[in-house]
């Protein structure tokens, strides 16, 4: 008897503590899940069970995201922490095998201990087990083997190790850091990879390539570096711009609400506001658009983006090119196509209008050197994020009944006016896009 | 035999919607030539400044017009959406009987009842330069459709009539769907002094003797285009989003805001046959 109150005072004693701290854990993991974004792999589109099952086209074939929820049979329920932490650092699975690396291990090698922990008791107590088997990859042999994985994360994957802290920076920096080399694994879209699909860069003291922009199923990951077009531009006391580039406000506004006074999210980066970046605290996203405001003028050794001219000559041709218009003079068949299809939303002087129609000037996605993406969206359109600031997903519809003539003749016109000097858009290009995407965007 | 007919047609309009519904870029997006058409001669000249007139009505003609309207706000895409009351294939509809007016109207005079009603402003001169160059467009636009040939996707579609309105909730439909352009007091949308979205109601909107001041005309005409960039349905992303309901709700919460009276409205439907729905 003395013996059982002795435990249950003990019981008393540690259990109210402990479940506050587990309570506390689960919900700082929870936020830490969505920084990283993991729901956008692990759950199947429109569903939000992390069991796994969305495929993924890699060169090599089919491969399928894991069912990630505390299920002991099918999911990750057996993992000890160690196990966990390594799956998640170092791309190990429990039984020893690597994972592909889809899986953003080389930047979430950077979590720190203690978030790890939190993430760990969010995946282990914090959402439901779902019995869902991992579907097996549809690779052919010899790809399908794994062990040279373990030769490639030896070769490319960093050592796992915990961020380190920049002493020369301040805190807002290095938690900008902290977030955008790790968790947010921003650099798995937005910098370009080598030839075995490593990234070329994972800090930005790895050189100009770190967020230098790249080619990302079959959309284009703009260029986060301050490079003068859309970059961040470097805090200023007043918090303006330097002549085309986005504020750090109009920066946070995009992150957190998908759209900004200049732009609007599409393709994949529809899914990263949605799911990610929505939620992150205003001091998180600060400081990550704080970090990337500080590259300055770092541009990458092969810029994706087209330089801007000198601010005069653009102002004199955006002011050419939009009283041409206003007069009805169209010079070019691709001006008359822009009247007739596009000026309506992206009105005559192509600045959209703030918050729903994305400005066509001034825009990196316009300017890039590769218009894939550009032609990608005018195919088959695109849908701003959802988010809890903006319920009305505005929608770009789909213009595939255009020729393939017609939209490099008009996309051609959007690179060449209001200042914009990008590269004509060539028919072959359209048709090139044209034949990577589903049979609806047939002319 | 009449109900297997009745019965066809359903079938065939639910498979139209579906297909469209799933493959939204496949419908031709577009009725009427496209503007690459425009012949590169004097004639196409005038058939573009007519389109530009009709188009940039507010910002062209501005002795003219009274309101923050263009032709082109209610026939989207230039004249040529189906179902936006196109302009493609008026031509050979008129003259044609108008019970507004007890009589045969011309394509010239119809227009300016736009004009007086809808842009809320003046009669252009039947002989000027700039009716002229609006109809030269229209007749271009119209070469396709001789007499009698159906223009699928003329005028503006239709509602349920039997619908009663609930304009407590069209308030609620217009908050959520229609604000984020047209404002919240309806006020439409400026940027650098040129008008974007149109104001809905209040001084500078259409009048009370527009069709558009009608609840159930403007019912069908928002269920059938609004709002626009809601969908990835070409040209514009435009309409079928809300139920008959909600466009009857909302029709008839914008269209009784306060807006300009109409002179000479004592002169309309002289022969009788007044639609429920007219306001006076």
């Amino acid at each position: 008897m003395r013996r059982f109150s002795l435990l249950a005072a003990l019981l008393l004693a540690v259990f109210p503590a402990l479940a506050a701290t587990d309570t506390a854990a689960i919900k700082r993991g929870e936020y830490l899940a969505r920084a990283g974004d993991c729901i956008a792999c692990h759950a199947r589109p429109g569903t939000t069970s992390m069991s796994g099952g969305r495929g993924f086209e890699t060169p090599v074939g089919m491969i399928y995201a894991t069912n990630i929820t505390p299920d002991k049979q099918t999911g990750i329920g057996l993992y000890s922490y160690a196990e966990f932490a390594k799956a998640v650092r170092a791309g190990i699975r429990r039984d020893g095998a690597p994972l592909y690396p889809a899986m953003p291990y080389p930047s979430y090698a950077r979590i720190s201990e203690a978030d790890m922990q939190d993430l760990y008791a969010y995946f282990m107590q914090g959402i439901p087990a779902v019995r869902q088997e991992n579907r097996k990859v549809d690779i052919p042999w010899p790809f399908s083997m794994r062990w040279p994985l373990h030769l490639w994360i030896r070769a490319f994957a960093p050592k796992p190790q915990a961020y380190v802290a920049d002493p020369g920076q301040d805190a807002r920096w290095n938690r900008g850091a902290y977030l955008v080399q790790g968790l947010a694994h921003c650099g798995a879209c937005h910098t370009p990879r080598g030839i075995a699909y490593q990234e070329k860069a994972l800090t930005e003291k790895d050189g100009r390539d770190f967020l230098a922009g790249a080619s990302v199923d079959g959309w284009f990951a703009n260029s986060l570096r301050n490079d003068g077009i859309a970059g961040v531009t470097p805090l200023r006391k007043d918090g303006s711009s330097s002549g085309r580039s986005w504020t750090q406000d109009d920066f946070i506004v995009f992150l957190k609400t998908g759209r900004n006074n200049h732009s609007a999210a599409f393709g994949a980066m529809v899914d990263v506001v949605e799911h990610s970046m929505q939620y992150l605290r205003t001091d998180d996203v600060e400081a990550i658009a704080y970090y990337l405001s500080t590259f300055n003028g770092g541009r990458a050794a092969s810029p994706a983006t087209v330089t801007a001219p000198v601010a005069s000559a653009t102002a004199a041709k955006t002011q050419t090119s939009t009283a041409d218009l206003a007069a009805g003079l169209y010079r070019s068949a691709g001006a008359v196509s822009y009247m007739e299809h596009c000026a309506a939303c992206h009105r005559k002087d192509g600045e959209g209008v703030e918050r729903i129609f994305p400005a066509l000037t001034s825009s990196q996605s316009v300017l890039n050197r590769s218009a894939d993406a550009l032609i990608r969206i005018v195919l088959q359109g695109g849908r701003m994020p959802v988010t809890q600031h903006d319920q009305i997903a505005l929608a770009m519809p789909a213009l595939a009944t255009l020729s393939d003539q017609e939209i490099a003749d008009v996309l051609s016109f959007v690179r060449s006016s209001w200042g914009n000097q990008a590269p004509q858009v060539r028919v072959s290009d359209v048709s090139r896009v044209r034949k990577t995407l589903v049979p609806a965007a047939k002319p | 035999m009449k109900q297997y007919t009745k019965m066809m047609s359903a079938m065939a309009m639910l498979f139209w919607f579906a297909s469209s519904a799933l493959s939204p870029a496949s419908a031709a997006a577009l009725l009427g030539p496209g503007d690459r058409m425009i012949p590169d001669n004097e004639q196409g000249k005038i058939i573009r400044q007519g389109q530009r007139l009709l188009s940039d009505t507010r910002r062209l003609l501005p002795q003219y017009v009274g309101a923050e309207m263009n032709c082109t706000s209610c026939h989207l895409s230039q004249g040529k959406l189906a179902f936006s009351s196109p302009f493609v294939g008026l031509s050979q509809k008129y003259p044609s009987y108008n019970p507004r007016a007890g009589r045969d109207v011309t394509l010239t005079e119809r227009i300016n009842g736009c004009m007086l009603r809808s842009m809320n402003g003046k009669k252009l001169a039947p002989d000027s330069a700039e009716m002229r160059a609006m109809l030269a467009y229209i007749n271009w636009l119209s070469a396709d459709y001789p007499a009698g040939k159906k223009v699928e996707g003329a005028g503006i579609g239709t509602i349920n009539k039997n619908l009663k309105p609930d304009s407590v909730h069209g308030k609620l439909v217009y908050q959520r769907a229609c604000a984020v352009c047209h404002g919240d007091e309806g006020q439409g949308l400026q940027r650098k002094g040129e008008m974007v979205f149109p104001p809905l109601w209040g001084e500078h909107s259409f009048n009370i003797g527009a069709g558009m001041a009608r609840t159930y005309t403007a019912a069908a005409w928002v269920k059938q285009n609004m709002p626009l960039a809601a969908g990835l349905n070409a040209p514009l992303g435009q309409g079928k989003v809300l139920t008959d309901q909600e466009a009857l709700d909302v029709a008839e919460y914008f269209t009784h805001q306060p807006r300009p009276d109409f002179p000479g409205k004592e002169n309309d439907w002289p022969k009788g046959g007044k639609p429920a729905d007219a306001r006076y």
